[in-house]
């Protein structure tokens, strides 16, 4: 057993850190009150092969590894959480679901440009009928000659009212269930396809989320992603590796939580001495240090799997259940050690906590990663 | 087409070295970098290539631990690597770092100009580029905060006590430069990737004509101290007021 | 033979060499040499600040640099053997110095901020900073001649003694040197020295444009102070000149009063302030390492603190 990386996957990690200290760190606090997308990082991001690590040299990646992405977002994530989650679910989601269901032109048209940084790509499959419950969707895809046209309201897309290149889920058969969902890629500015309500955020601000609304938006049929009624299985190939992508924000934001708490601790003087030298605070950072290990762990395996080419489902939902719950309840802690410091605005932490909560709720909340898991242990 | 070499050092990261309790230095959870000042020389080689054409080689002195530093360099964009490694590399002083270089780039590299850091952030001695020069025996110009390379000789800006000199020198010709002289590139992914397929020369101890003997010799290293009172006002009216107080018990306002 | 040779660029760095090598030629019982390259009429001058005997080189023409006496100058060196060499720790020296040990192929003490003889009346042990300022180092050359630089104001300037007679000696003229200076771009502002002010108020990246600095000016003025800066100040942002950079590779204070604003704390500019009597500090990072190494601290942002204290001190 190897717990080392490999002297690029340090490398690549130790520039992203000094990425993130030189360009986000200093924005991230303004862009959460601003709820402001970054375009001059993501511009930065993508001259520096940021955007498509993952991705095949060929289609316009950087040609590495899974676990590289990973190292990627989590070193982000560990200045702006936000940030790291528009480029994972970027790379993740809308390149990945190209990479690996797109044919040769969708890739030389659509996941070249997303994996240059050059357009940004947006996941859309959430209705407001349709959370966890995937098959209860509505949105429809009717083949009219040579175009199909969809029709229905989606929400929740992240990269809504910012992305270029949008993976839309909708119905071509409903009567054929499972196996009647297809994927569609549509780009920005096609008629029919709109931003509707832009929504204000408790955390994860500065990635914007908003309505999609799709009336009589008509694509022609090579848009039409893989074949028909493979929708489903794309999705949730999709969250496989989005999910990495989840796990590997939460470790940053973890590791971030961890970091303040360390600091603070250490400088904060009550009843004569650092609090850290409490017992009470020292176990709070003992545990949340453990569980930021257990979290990088489970969330590197899962990489680690699916750059070794096996199914890695079951592993991927268990390190973004474990690693989205940990980061919620040590972002609380670390909140704690703050005291009344760690409540008001411009303190990290309160960020953190703030950002933390939503990884327990997209790509699948907790309870839809404990249905997969236990879906497969109980098989 | 100039050939270029770089030199850089690979250095324990000043940010992580600890106080311990006697005044001893603690180096238990240091991490290295490649000198501060060095990235700016391999960034202006790196520039003038791309300007100029020709071919950076980087090189460095080192203990084999030094490795680690090499890819670092590479993804930076010079087109090789010279890694002068020896156990005994660890703590040489600049006399025998500048007589290695020497030794190693006089026999065995082409090159028409050298790119030094102004100093490294360790020791920052700030002799190896000069002393490489001597031993060398080419022109050397230090400090410099704006070179371009003008046909078969360099024009360097140098800063100075009084002001700014431009200078000129033939190649082959050595340089050391100031942080001024440019930004260094945050590696991207595929620089680093590409970093792992470019060429690293080992050299060992053996290769070299002879053996360099130190001429300085450090007798201690001891942290240096620094006790105050650390006290901390927030910026409310009152704490203005209990700073200002605070300034004139101390007696030093007047 | 032996001998203790001091070189610098002009004067000032010429007399303060002077002191520290009076001292040393004396409990050594040798021979105190200073070259000479500027105006020559120095030379007793430096005679009668404690200097036995001069070397005078000759006037180098417009477009060379004093680089061309490397070769004359270690020439003599071999020759005479002197026991130790100490030069001015400026740009031009301490190229010069590295050159000039590499020929005599001794050991040299950069940026020495201290110097001793040890027990043996012969070994100097030299101190210096190393790792930003973190740690002081401390050596000793295993070969003559021991070399070291010396950053100015490390030594005071030598006093005049009237009647002291000494020896002037001229060295031949360098071959030219293959560096030629085309030309030479005065500096534009001539900057205060505040390595003696008693109050330094000293900026940092915290200052976010230019014009922001006249805020920094003005709680310098209503404290009767100086203004200093940090590296990036100086050297990323141009805003102030190079004389005004505090730190390792710029100048080192001691004031009586330190306030800086808007500075991080890193030790390469900590260690330029460590002998400030009282150390403030305003940022907006109450995590800063400045607040470690400070008496009093700010924790907010200059641009409401600052404004504050004008007021204060004003009163
Ligand atoms: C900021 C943000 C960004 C998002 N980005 C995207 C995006 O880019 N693309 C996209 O398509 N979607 C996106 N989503 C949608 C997100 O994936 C869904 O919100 C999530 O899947 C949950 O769906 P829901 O909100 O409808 O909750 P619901 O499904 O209504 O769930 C409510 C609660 O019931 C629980 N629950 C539901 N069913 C079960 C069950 N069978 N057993 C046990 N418990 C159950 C859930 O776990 C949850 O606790 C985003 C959401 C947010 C808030
Ligand atoms: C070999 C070497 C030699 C060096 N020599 C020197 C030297 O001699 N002198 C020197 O100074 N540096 C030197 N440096 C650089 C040094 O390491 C630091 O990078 C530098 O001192 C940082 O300067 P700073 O504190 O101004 O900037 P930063 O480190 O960027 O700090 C800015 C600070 O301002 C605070 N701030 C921001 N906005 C506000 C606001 N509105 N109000 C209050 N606070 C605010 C921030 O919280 C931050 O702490 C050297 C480095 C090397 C490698």
């Amino acid at each position: 057993m190897d717990f080392k990386l490999t002297e690029e996957q340090e490398l690549i990690r130790q520039n992203m850190r000094e990425f993130a200290e030189k360009y986000v760190d200093p924005i991230a606090s303004e862009i959460d009150e601003n709820s402001r997308h970054p375009v001059e990082v993501f511009q930065k991001l993508a001259e520096g092969d940021w955007m498509g690590i993952p991705i095949p040299a060929e289609y316009g990646g950087a040609g590495a590894d899974y676990l590289t992405h990973a190292l990627v977002v989590e070193e982000l994530s560990r200045s702006c959480s936000s940030t790291g989650f528009t480029l994972s679910i970027h790379v993740g989601i809308a390149c990945m679901l190209v990479l690996m269901f797109g044919d040769e032109d969708q890739k030389k048209k659509y996941l070249v440009p997303m994996a240059t940084g050059e357009k940004l790509g947006a996941f859309v499959l959430t209705e407001p009928g349709a959370g966890t419950d995937v098959m209860a969707a509505t949105t429809t895809a009717v083949l009219d000659g040579d175009e199909y046209v969809i029709n229905g309201t989606k929400t929740f897309t992240s990269n809504g009212p910012t992305g270029d290149t949008y993976f839309v889920f909708a119905w071509t058969d409903k009567e054929a269930g499972r196996k009647g969902m297809s994927a569609f890629i549509v780009p920005k500015e096609t008629p029919g396809m709109q931003a509707g309500t832009h929504f204000q955020k408790m955390g994860l601000r500065s990635s914007q989320t908003s309505e999609m609304l799709f009336k009589d938006c008509r694509v022609p049929k090579e848009n039409l992603l893989g074949q028909e009624g493979r929708g489903l299985v794309m999705a949730m190939t999709g969250f496989d590796h989005g999910r990495i992508g989840i796990s590997a924000q939460s470790v940053g934001i973890i590791q971030a939580a961890l970091d303040e708490s360390i600091k603070w601790s250490k400088e904060r003087v009550q009843f004569g001495k650092p609090i850290s030298r409490q017992q009470a605070i020292a176990w709070m950072i003992a545990d949340m240090a453990t569980d930021l290990d257990a979290a990088r762990f489970l969330t590197y395996r899962a990489a680690w799997l699916k750059d070794q080419g096996v199914n890695f489902s079951k592993e991927a939902a268990m390190a973004k259940l474990f690693a989205a719950e940990a980061a919620m309840k040590h972002t609380i802690k670390a909140v704690q050690i703050h005291g009344g410091y760690g409540y008001v605005k411009g303190a990290k932490v309160e960020r953190l906590m703030r950002d933390a909560k939503i990884t327990e709720i997209y790509e699948g909340t907790s309870e839809a990663q404990r249905m997969v898991i236990s879906g497969t242990v109980l098989r | 087409m100039p050939n270029i070499v770089v030199c850089f050092k690979w250095v324990i990261d000043e940010a992580y070295i600890r106080r311990g309790s006697s005044g001893e230095l603690d180096f238990s959870s240091v991490s290295y970098k490649i000198s501060d000042y060095d990235r700016n020389a391999i960034e202006e080689a790196v520039r003038l290539r791309n300007e100029s054409g020709g071919r950076v080689a980087a090189v460095t002195v080192g203990s084999p631990e030094a490795t680690k530093g090499l890819k670092d360099a590479l993804s930076r964009g010079p087109d090789q690597a010279y890694f002068i490694n020896d156990a005994s590399f660890e703590n040489i002083e600049p006399s025998q770092t500048s007589a290695i270089l020497a030794d190693v780039i006089g026999s065995k590299i082409e090159y028409d100009l050298i790119i030094c850091g102004e100093g490294s952030s360790d020791l920052y001695t700030q002799q190896v580029g000069p002393r490489l020069a001597e031993r060398l025996g080419i022109p050397c110009i230090s400090f410099v905060l704006k070179l371009t390379i003008d046909g078969n000789h360099i024009i360097a800006e140098r800063k100075v006590e009084d002001g700014v000199e431009v200078t000129a020198a033939p190649m082959p010709v050595l340089v050391t430069v100031l942080p001024d002289i440019n930004t260094p590139r945050i590696p991207g992914v595929k620089d680093t990737l590409m970093a792992s397929k470019k060429e690293v020369v080992n050299i060992a101890k053996d290769d070299l004509a002879q053996t360099y003997e130190p001429t300085l010799q450090t007798t201690a290293m001891t942290a240096a101290s620094m006790e105050r009172r650390c006290v901390k006002f927030g910026a409310e009216p009152g704490d203005i007021a209990g700073f200002v107080e605070a300034l004139e018990k101390e007696g030093v306002l007047r | 033979m032996a001998g203790a040779w001091i070189i610098a660029d002009n004067r000032e760095q010429t007399l303060e060499l002077l002191t520290i090598g009076r001292e040393l030629a004396t409990t050594m019982g040798t021979k105190l040499t200073a070259l000479l390259w500027q105006d020559q009429e120095l030379a007793d001058d430096y005679i009668s600040h404690g200097a036995d005997e001069i070397l005078l080189l000759p006037p180098l023409p417009e477009d060379q640099p004093p680089g061309a006496y490397i070769p004359v100058i270690a020439d003599e060196a071999q020759k005479k053997d002197p026991d130790i060499i100490l030069m001015a720790s400026t740009v031009r020296g301490k190229e010069m110095a590295a050159r000039i040990a590499t020929r005599l192929n001794t050991g040299l003490c950069s940026n020495c901020i201290a110097l001793n003889l040890g027990e043996d009346g012969k070994t100097v042990e030299m101190e210096r900073l190393v790792f930003g300022g973190t740690a002081v180092q401390k050596v000793t050359c295993t070969v003559r001649p021991a070399m070291a630089t010396i950053p100015l104001k490390t030594f005071e300037p030598a006093v005049k003694q009237e009647g002291r007679q000494g020896d002037i000696r001229e060295l031949p003229a360098p071959a030219p040197s293959p560096v030629k200076i085309l030309e030479r771009k005065p500096r534009e502002t001539e900057a205060k020295d505040i390595s003696e002010s008693r109050i330094v108020v000293c900026v940092g990246r915290g200052i976010e444009k230019e014009e922001d600095l006249a805020l920094a000016r003005k709680l310098a003025h209503a404290l009767g102070g100086e203004i200093g800066c940090t590296r990036p100040i100086s050297e990323e942002n141009h805003w102030l000149p190079e004389e005004l950079c505090i730190g390792i590779s710029g100048i080192s204070v001691k004031p009586d009063l330190y306030i800086g604003l808007g500075i991080s704390g890193q030790v390469q500019h900590v260690t330029g302030i460590r002998d400030a009597k009282v150390i403030c500090a305003v940022n907006t990072d109450e995590n800063a390492p400045i607040f470690a190494a400070a008496d009093y601290g700010i924790v907010g942002n200059l641009y409401d603190v600052v404004p504050k204290l004008i007021e204060a001190f004003k009163t």
